[in-house]
Parts: C-alpha cells; structure tokens; sequence
C-alpha cells in the first residue's frame, strides 16, 4: 500500500526528471506517480480506463502543471474540484507561469497552493523539500 | 323734374356715356372688362365700377349743387319779376289817377253813363286790369254804378279813388271809382318764367355734367382704369413694360403724370428689391445645399472615421491579445527551457564534480549564471509589458510603508550591504499598489545597485522641490552618471553602465517611465559621475481624471 503518494502531472519529461532529481535529493520518501496529461490524470485520480483497477487511496498531493496537452491545468483542476470523490484532495499548481490570470483563476478553482518554480535549481531543490514536508508531513488530508 | 333729372344723371347716363366712350379708347370697353379677363388672375373690374362711382358721385354733387344755385336764382329772379308787375300795375293805377278822373267826375258830373262806360273799358284794357267800378255818392235813391270787366279773380289788387268835382274853388266829392287788377296774369307770366328758367337751367346743367363727365373720363378715369389693370396684372417676378398711358398726351404733363412716374419707380424699386430677395434667396437655398451637403459629408466621413476607430481599436485589441498571448507564452515556455538548462547543469555540478574538472566546473558555472541572467530579463521584460496593460486600481498609498518595505527586502537580500537610508514620513499618493510598487523597486534597486561601490553609502526618498503636489525623489551618493545620456535612460534595453560593473537588464527605468506615464506624471533625472543620481517622479500632473 504506497502511503502518503504523490501524483504529479507535467507533461515536459525533461521537467519530471528534475522534480523527481530534486524529490530525491530532499529525501522524500513518498512514492511518486506521473501522468503526462490531463485526461490521464482525471482517469488515474477517478480511476477510469486503465485506473479502474488501481488502490482506491488517493494521492496525498497533486502537483499539477498548467500548460498541459489536451486537457489543461486548471480545467484539471476544476474537474477535480467538482467530482465528490476528488474535491477534497490537496492540489498544488507547479508552474513556471505567474500570470496573474491564472493565479487568480486557480484560487477561485479552489487550488491550494499556486507554486512557481524557480529558475535556480538549488531554490527550486529547496522549494520541493519545504513543500514536501508541509503537504506530506505536516498538512492533515480529508479521511477517505 | 328736378327728380326726373337726378334720374337720368344717376341711371342711364354715365353707363352709356361710358361704353359710348370706351370705344374710342384701345383698352376694352369697362363693361366687357370681366370677361376678357376671366382667364387672367386679375380680379373682375370693382376698381372700374368705383371710377364709375366717382362719376356718378361727381354727377350727383354737381346737379345737387346747381339745382340748388339754379332754384335760388329762380326764386331770385321771380322775386324781382313779381316786384316788377306790381310796380308796373301801381303804375297804371297812378296812370289812371292823373289821366282820367278829371273826365270821369265830368262824365259822373253830367251823368254820362255811355261816356263813362267808354272811359271804363278804354281803362280796362291796361295790363291785368280786371274791373273799374264808379260808384256814385250823394243823397240819391239810387246811386249810379257803372262797371266795366269782372271781378272774377280772387288774387287782386286794387286802389280806391275818390271823384271829385271842381267847383267854386272847392272840390266836392260826387263818386269813387275802384279799379282791380287781377294778379292771375302775373302769376301766369312768373310760373312761365320759372319754367323756362328751370327748363333752361336743367338743360345747362345736364350739358355740363355731360362735359365734366366726358371730360372726367377723358382725364381721370380711363387713366386710372389703365393704372388700376396694371397693377392688377403687376407682377414682381416678371418684366413687363412699365406703366404708359395710352392716348394721354405727353406734352402736357399733369399730376397723372407725377402719378405714373412714382408708380413706375415704385415698382421698378419693388422689382429691384424682389430681385434681391429673390437672389439672397436663392444664394441661401445654395448655401443651405452647400451646408446639407456639407452635413451629409460630416456625417459620412464620421462613420468613416468611427469605423476606422472600431477597427483599429479592434487592431489594437487584436495585438494587445496578442502580445498577452506573447507575454504569457514568454513567461511560461521560455522560462521552463531555461530552468532545465540550469538544473542539469547545477545535478552535472553536484553530482558529478568529481568527474570534472575546474575548467569543466567553470563552463558550468557560467552556463547557470547565463540561464539565471536570462530568466531575470525575462521577469523584467513581463514586468515591463504588464505595466503597460491592464487596469488601474486606484487607491491612497502609503509610500513610505511601501518604500520601509521595499527596502526591508533589499537588506534582507544582502544583509552584506550597509546602507543608510532615510525615508521621509507621512509620503502619499493615489495609485495601484501592485504598479508603484512596481515603480519604488525599481528606483531603489538602482539606488542599492549604484551605491554599491561607494564606502558610506546612503539614500533618501522624500518629497521633490517641485510646484507639483505629488512630486517625489530619491537620492543616492552612488556612481551617477553622465547627464548627457540622460535621455538614453528610459529607453528600453539601454544601460549606461557595463554589465561587469552593474549587472542589469536595462529595463527597470523603462518600466517605470510607462507606470508613471499611466498615473499622470514623468519621471527624469539629475545625476554626475561619480556623486551619485536623484530620480524625480511625479503623479497627477494635470489632476485626477
């Protein structure tokens, strides 16, 4: 039973190699689950199509993109926020962007935490290590 | 007859006498005036009938008048007639008196009856003597009449005379004759006259009128009928020939004349006038046309003008999109590059230093550093296209709470650096929190930059000199300047400063230029090298809009 998981959905490759490089590098222990895109993350989090069969324990945190192929970011999010078995999940939007829109539209969506990523890497290690601990050790997710 | 003559003034004359005249003159007959002008705009002749009437009112003054001279005359003259007879029969009586009563009382005397009668009917035969009567007087038992006419007539006049005989010196009384005249002939004779006066009298004054009455219309009124059709037919808008009288002639000039002359000028000035009217008239319907058209090519050229306005604004509403597009494609997809470059780069530098070596560790090194320099032009060159955009939320700012916490953040960054900076209190103005924030970062990151190599560095923000209510500067002792690049500063991606002394992206001062710009004031500065520079902005120029 993997606890405390977290589902991360970016669709750069290069990106994901890097946040798990920096997970890593902060020690967290949690295990990590990615999806490419935003259809493939509403399956896995309503567990659909080759989810259907996966353990009913949701993520602890999603970590989710904004620019995303097919289905974007935030209407991920609002998706996740509209469906009851999903809208209690904590989800943090890990962007690269800061437009003001978007961060606005993400707080009205209900996200929890609007995260831009840093260009340093060492910050953006710090960042991951400091999210990490406040989401999967120290927040307190809904009960099932 | 007077009666009878008013008749004929008043009725059948002047209509004959003036159709009988009318057709000596050419204009038509007044009579058939109203049919040859049933297909004109004329009006039918009431102006004719009134020269008529003046006529016949002339007629009727003047037989009126000289009825009245010619029956005080009458009277007059049968006054003096009447004075005349009587004075004529006074005359046979006093005739009778001396001839014949000497042989009438000889006659009486011998009692001559035949003698007498003779006497009697020889007087009788004077004028109006109607009856001689002798009476005789004394003691008889019948007194002696003898008579001769009758006394048929009660119109008389008599006189009385006594008949006395001469004797022995005294004269006695023996009879009276008494002669009457009958004033039936004078009557009979003044009542002829009277007639033959009056006849005479009408017949002048019936001649006479005639005359005025031809001489009237000769004159006067088949002039004025001329005059009156004329003006009856006048018309401003056409020329028609001005006013003649035909058959008048034109040696002997008279007040129909001088008539004709101001009727001429007046309708010549009439004409003139109409004609100016009608010209002004007509320059103003052009110029209304003129300013119609005028109108409609405002009016076109409006819309012309309002759809070139809605489509360039949808132009620019097009490229503002656009560029936000840009501005956040920009933001997004080539910071993510960026941050893969140096986060290899930073996992090659800290994972594998081992295997390399410092010149190896150095590439890398500027290879992050690269990275990290182009990420920040990146925030500045969005920080620079949001100022531009957006709408402004204006509220009162406290810009010294926000310069205290601009500067908390700068220390907090270098906690190296040793500043002295000095913020006046009590610093306000109305503007968006989130753009002058934008503006005192930028002015103060500078002044912290610049005063960086100066051993006691210090910088002060407070209110500028200006006449300018929100007029703010801040100073610093730091590397200034040269002013004569002065106006280069605000140009976007200009820097007067190399990179290696001051790093930069050279657009912060451009940012803060157009942030100003958009709450209403300018920014400029005053600087010299190497004793630092002051930068003034000011908000709210022109006041509040």
């Amino acid at each position: 039973m993997a606890v405390n998981n977290v589902l991360l959905v970016e669709d750069n490759g290069d990106d994901v190699e890097l946040m798990l490089h920096a997970f890593r590098k902060s020690r967290i222990a949690n295990a990590i689950e990615v999806v490419r895109d935003g259809e493939t993350a509403l399956d896995y989090l309503m567990r659909r199509g080759i989810y259907a069969n996966r353990d009913p324990e949701q993520p602890a945190l999603v970590l989710l993109d904004l620019k995303l192929p097919g289905i974007d970011g935030l209407e991920v999010l609002r998706q996740i926020r509209s469906t009851p078995e999903t809208k209690r999940i904590p989800v943090a939007i890990l962007t690269t962007s800061d437009d003001e829109a978007d961060i606005v539209r993400g707080y009205d969506l209900g996200v929890n935490s609007y995260i831009r990523k840093p260009v340093g890497f060492n910050a953006f290690t710090d960042m991951v290590e400091q999210l990490g601990l406040y989401w999967l050790v120290v927040n307190v997710t809904a009960p099932a | 007859m007077q009666q009878h003559h008013g008749d004929m003034a008043a009725g059948t004359l002047p209509t004959g006498l003036a159709t009988g005249l009318a057709t000596g003159s050419p204009s038509p007959p007044p009579g058939t005036e109203p049919l040859d002008t049933s297909d004109a705009a004329a009006p039918p002749s009431p102006r004719h009938l009134s020269s008529l009437s003046i006529a016949v009112k002339m007629l009727v003054c003047v037989v009126s008048f000289s009825l009245v001279v010619t029956l005080f005359q009458a009277a007059g003259e049968l006054y003096v007639d009447y004075r005349r007879n009587l004075t004529a029969i006074q005359g046979h009586f006093d005739e009778i008196g001396h001839s014949s009563l000497d042989v009438i009382a000889t006659s009486l005397w011998n009692v001559d009856v035949e003698q007498l009668q003779t006497i009697l009917n020889g007087l009788l035969r004077l004028p109006d003597m109607q009856s001689l009567v002798v009476t005789e007087t004394g003691d008889f038992a019948s007194n002696l009449v003898v008579r001769a006419g009758t006394s048929s007539s009660k119109s008389i006049l008599f006189r009385d005379y006594p008949i006395y005989l001469p004797q022995d010196g005294a004269s006695r009384q023996i009879g009276t004759l008494r002669a009457e005249a009958s004033l039936d002939g004078v009557y009979r004779r003044l009542t002829d006259t009277a007639v033959a006066t009056l006849a005479g009298q009408a017949l002048k004054t019936f001649l006479v009128t005639l005359f005025l009455l031809l001489l009237y219309h000769h004159m006067v009124g088949r002039h004025l009928s001329s005059i009156s059709r004329w003006l009856s037919r006048y018309d401003l808008s056409d020329r028609r020939p001005a006013l003649a009288l035909p058959g008048k002639p034109a040696r002997r000039r008279d007040e129909l004349d001088g008539l004709v002359d101001s009727l001429n000028d007046m309708t010549s000035r009439l004409t003139g006038a109409y004609r100016a009217l009608a010209e002004a008239n007509a320059r103003m319907e052009q110029d209304i046309v003129a300013r119609f058209q005028a109108e409609r090519e405002v009016v076109r050229l409006n819309e012309i003008l309002e759809q070139r306005v809605e489509q360039r604004t949808r132009e620019l509403e097009a490229a503002n999109e656009e560029l936000a597009a840009f501005a956040y494609s920009v933001s997004h997809d080539l910071r993510a590059p960026l941050r893969r470059i140096e986060g290899f780069g930073q996992i090659l530098a800290s994972d594998y230093s081992a295997d390399l070596d410092d010149r190896a560790r150095h590439f890398i090194d500027r290879m992050c550093a690269g990275a990290k320099d182009m990420a920040d032009m990146i925030d500045s060159f969005l920080k620079l296209s949001r100022s531009t955009r957006g709408e402004l939320t204006i509220e009162r700012l406290d810009l010294s709470a926000m310069a205290d916490d601009v500067v908390g953040r700068l220390r907090e960054k270098n906690p190296g650096r040793e500043v002295e900076v000095t913020i006046d209190p009590d610093l306000s103005v109305e503007g968006d929190r989130r753009l002058i924030g934008v503006v005192l970062e930028n002015l103060f990151e500078n002044a912290w930059k610049y005063t960086r190599k100066t051993s006691s560095a210090s910088i002060r923000f407070g209110r500028g000199n200006g006449k300018e209510r929100d007029h703010f500067a801040i100073r610093d002792n730091g590397a200034g300047f040269d002013m004569a690049h002065a106006k280069r500063l605000f140009a976007p991606f200009v820097r007067l400063h190399r990179s290696e002394d001051f790093e930069g992206t050279g657009v912060g001062l451009t940012t803060v230029q157009r942030i100003v710009a958009r709450h209403g004031g300018r920014v400029w500065a005053e600087a010299a090298i190497g004793s630092g520079a002051t930068f003034h902005f000011t908000c709210w120029e022109k006041g509040r809009s």
